[in-house]
C-alpha cells in the first residue's frame, strides 16, 4: 500500500523531470538562437567562439551565471527579494503540467486545463511586483508597477481571447481543444478565431514583456527594470522565467489555434499517408518553433511602444474587438457554422 | 476524510480573525478591506464544505455570486480609497470626522 | 492520517497562521502578501472538497487581480501617516476587545456548529468523485438554468462596479499633444530668461 502510493509519488516526480530538463535545455538554447537570428538580421554573425559554431555558448552564459555572486542591497528587504525570482519561476514551470504533447502524452489532463492556465499565468506578476518593491531602487520599483499594470491589462484581452477558443470547442481540457480540431489545415481555430488569434499572440507578447512591450525592462528608460538590482542566479532564475512563459505562449498558440500535435497534412489524400510517420509532438514543436522564432523576429525588428500607447492598445483596441469576436462566435456557435461549430 | 466539522471550525477561526482584525486595525482603511475579504474567504469555505457534504451544488453558486460581488467591492473600495488620498492625503480612519450630523 | 486529512490540516494551519500575520503585521505590503498566501491556502481546501472551479477562479480573480490591485494601491500611495502603530507593541484597549470579540466569535460558533451539531455521523464523509466527474459542467448547467438570473444580475454588478469604478478614479482627459503652430510661433523670450547677478553673489 504504502510502497505502491511511494511507487506512483516518484512516477509523478520521473514525469515532471521530464518535462522540466528538456524545458531547461530548450531555454538555454533559445538563448543562444535568439542572440544568432538577431545577429543575422542585424548582418552579425552573432556569438561563434565557444565550441564549434559556438553551441556551447548557453552553457557558457550558464555557468557564469551560477559562479556569480548574488548580491542582496544592504536596503532591501532580504526575505522578499530573494522570494521574487522564485515566485516569477514557479508558476512558469507549474503552467506546464497540463500542456498536452500528444494525445496521451500530458502530465495532468485536469478538466479545467485553460482556468489552470489562466490562474498560473496571472500569478507570475507577483514575483516581478515583489522584486521592484524588495529591491528599493527607484527604477526597479517603476518597472515592476509598469509590468504589473501592462501584464494585468493584457491578461483581459488574452482571457476573451481564450473563450472564444472554449466556445469554440466546448470544453476547457487542452487535449479535447486540441481534438475538436481535427479535420485538415483549414478547421483549426486560427481561420474562424483569426481575430482572436491576432489579439492572443500580441497579448501573449505582452505578457511576457518582451519587444516591443518590454517596458518594465526598458534599458534605454529604467536601466533593466524590476531586476536591475539582481546579480548571478536569482537573475537566472528571473531569465529562467521569462523564457519559460514565452515557451509557455508559443506552445499554447499552437494547441490552441493551430492544432497542436495534429499534422498539417491531415485529409490530405496522398501526403498525410506520406508523413503519418511523425510523431505528433514533432508536429507541436515545429508550430512552437515558428512561434518562438516569431518572438525574435519582433524583438530585431519593432521599436519599443510608448507606454500609454501600450496601454491604449490593450484596452481601447484589444478588449473591444476580442469581444465583439466573442458574439460573432457565439452566433456562429448556435449555427453550427462550417466544420468549426 | 476529515470530517465536516473542522472545515466548519476553519471557517470560524478565519471569520474571527477578520472581526479581529477590523476591531484592532481601525486606522488603516486597506486593512479594513483586507479584513472584509478574509471574512467573505471565511464565509465562501462554509458554502463549500457544506455543498460538498450535503452534495448540492447550490452552495457552490453562492460562493460564485459572493466572489464576483466582493471583486465588485474591492474595485470600488480601492476606488475610492485612491480618490480619498488624492483629496486629503490620508487614509487615517480617525481624521475622518468632516461629516457632522 | 490519511494522506487527505494530512493536507487539509497543512492548508488549513497556512491560512489560520496567514490570517493572523494579516491582521497583526505593521507594513501594509507585508499584510497583501500575507492574504494572497491565505487565499492559496484556502484554494487548496476548495480543492480538497472537490470544488476545483472555485478553486481555480480563487487563485485567478483574487490571487490574480484584485491582490495585485491591492498591492498596486498600497505601493503607489504613502500611507506612513496610517500605519499601525505597533499593536503587539503597545498594550491598547482596543486590543483586549478584539482579542476578546474573536475568541467570542470562536466560542459561539464553536457551540452553535461545533462537532456536537455537525457529528461525523449526521454528516458522513461524502464519497470520492469519479475522474469523469466535470465539476465546471456541472455548475454551469444550474447556474444558466436555475440561477440565470441571478447570473444576470451579477453581470449587471460588475458592469455598473466598472462604471463607477472609471469614473471615480478619471481625472479628465490629460493626453499629451503637440501643438505645431504653437512650437512654430515661440520666440527666444519665452524660453530663455537672462538674470542679472552681481560678480560678488558667488558662492
Amino acid at each position: 500500500m504504502i510502497t505502491e502510493q511511494l511507487f506512483t509519488l516518484a512516477w509523478i516526480l520521473v514525469k515532471i523531470l521530464a518535462i522540466l530538463l528538456p524545458l531547461v535545455v530548450v531555454i538555454a538554447y533559445t538563448t543562444f538562437f535568439e542572440r544568432k537570428v538577431i545577429g543575422y538580421m542585424q548582418v552579425r554573425i552573432g556569438p561563434n567562439r565557444v565550441g564549434p559554431r559556438g553551441f556551447l555558448q548557453p552553457w557558457a552564459d550558464v555557468f557564469k551565471l551560477l559562479l556569480k555572486e548574488i548580491i542582496v542591497p544592504s536596503a532591501s528587504n532580504r526575505f522578499l527579494f530573494l522570494l521574487a525570482p522564485i515566485l516569477a519561476l514557479a508558476p512558469a514551470l507549474a503552467a506546464w503540467a497540463v500542456i498536452p504533447f500528444d494525445q496521451q502524452l500530458v502530465l495532468a489532463n485536469v478538466n479545467a486545463g485553460l482556468l489552470f492556465l489562466l490562474a498560473m499565468t496571472s500569478l507570475g506578476v507577483y514575483g516581478i511586483v515583489i522584486a521592484g518593491w524588495a529591491s528599493n531602487s527607484k527604477y526597479a520599483f517603476l518597472g515592476a508597477l509598469r509590468s504589473s499594470a501592462q501584464i494585468i491589462s493584457y491578461e483581459i484581452a488574452m482571457g476573451i481571447a481564450l473563450i472564444g477558443v472554449l466556445m469554440a470547442a466546448g470544453s476547457l481540457n487542452l487535449t479535447e481543444i486540441v481534438m475538436a480540431q481535427s479535420g485538415n489545415l483549414l478547421s483549426w481555430y486560427w481561420l474562424p478565431l483569426f481575430p482572436l488569434f491576432v489579439v492572443y499572440w500580441i497579448a501573449g507578447v505582452a505578457e511576457t514583456n518582451r519587444l516591443p512591450f518590454d517596458l518594465a525592462e526598458g534599458e534605454s528608460e529604467i536601466v533593466a527594470g524590476f531586476h536591475v538590482e539582481y546579480a548571478g542566479g536569482a537573475f537566472a532564475l528571473f531569465f529562467l522565467a521569462e523564457y519559460a512563459n514565452m515557451i509557455l505562449i508559443s506552445v499554447l498558440t499552437a494547441l490552441l489555434f493551430f492544432g497542436g500535435w495534429l499534422s498539417p497534412f491531415q485529409g490530405i489524400p496522398v501526403l498525410e499517408e506520406a508523413f503519418a510517420w511523425v510523431p505528433g509532438i514533432a508536429w507541436l514543436l515545429l508550430k512552437s518553433a515558428c512561434f518562438m522564432f516569431m518572438y525574435l523576429w519582433l524583438r530585431a525588428t519593432f521599436p519599443r511602444y510608448r507606454y500609454d500607447q501600450v496601454m491604449r492598445l490593450g484596452w481601447k483596441v484589444f478588449i473591444p474587438l476580442t469581444t465583439f469576436w466573442i458574439i460573432l462566435v457565439a452566433v456562429a456557435v448556435r449555427l453550427g457554422v462550417g466544420p468549426w461549430f | 476524510m476529515v470530517p465536516l466539522s473542522h472545515f466548519l471550525l476553519l471557517g470560524a477561526v478565519l471569520f474571527s480573525l477578520g472581526v479581529a482584525g477590523i476591531v484592532l486595525n481601525r486606522r488603516n482603511i486597506i486593512v479594513l478591506l483586507m479584513c472584509v475579504e478574509l471574512m467573505l474567504l471565511a464565509v465562501n469555505t462554509n458554502f463549500i464544505a457544506f455543498s460538498r457534504y450535503l452534495d448540492d451544488v447550490a452552495g457552490q453558486i453562492f460562493v460564485f455570486f459572493i466572489l464576483t460581488v466582493a471583486a465588485a467591492e474591492a474595485a470600488i473600495g480601492l476606488a475610492i480609497l485612491v480618490l480619498l488620498f488624492r483629496n486629503r492625503g490620508t487614509i487615517d480612519v480617525a481624521v475622518m470626522d468632516e461629516l457632522k450630523g | 492520517m490519511t494522506g487527505q486529512a494530512l493536507i487539509f490540516y497543512t492548508f488549513a494551519a497556512v491560512a489560520i497562521f496567514s490570517a493572523l500575520m494579516v491582521i497583526t503585521v505593521q507594513n501594509a505590503v507585508r499584510a497583501v502578501l500575507f492574504l494572497v498566501l491565505a487565499f492559496v491556502a484556502t484554494a487548496g481546501v476548495w480543492l480538497l472538497m472537490e470544488a476545483e472551479f472555485l478553486a481555480i477562479i480563487l487563485v485567478l480573480v483574487y490571487v490574480g487581480a484584485v491582490m495585485v490591485l491591492f498591492l498596486f494601491v498600497v505601493m503607489m500611495l504613502d500611507f506612513t501617516g496610517a500605519t499601525q502603530k505597533g499593536p503587539l507593541r503597545y498594550l491598547r484597549p482596543s486590543m483586549l476587545l478584539g482579542v476578546g470579540l474573536a475568541l467570542g466569535v470562536v466560542f459561539l460558533l464553536f457551540t452553535v456548529i461545533g462537532p456536537k451539531q455537525f457529528t461525523i455521523m449526521d454528516y458522513p464523509s461524502p464519497a470520492a468523485r469519479g475522474a469523469d466527474y466535470n465539476d465546471v459542467a456541472h455548475l454551469g448547467m444550474v447556474m444558466y438554468t436555475d440561477y440565470v438570473l441571478a447570473f444576470i444580475a451579477a453581470g449587471c454588478l460588475l458592469l455598473v462596479a466598472m462604471v463607477a469604478a472609471i469614473s471615480l478614479a478619471y481625472r479628465g482627459h490629460r493626453a499629451k499633444r503637440q501643438r505645431p503652430s504653437d512650437q512654430v510661433k515661440v520666440k527666444a523670450s519665452d524660453r530663455i530668461r537672462l538674470v542679472k547677478m552681481s560678480p560678488g553673489s558667488r558662492g
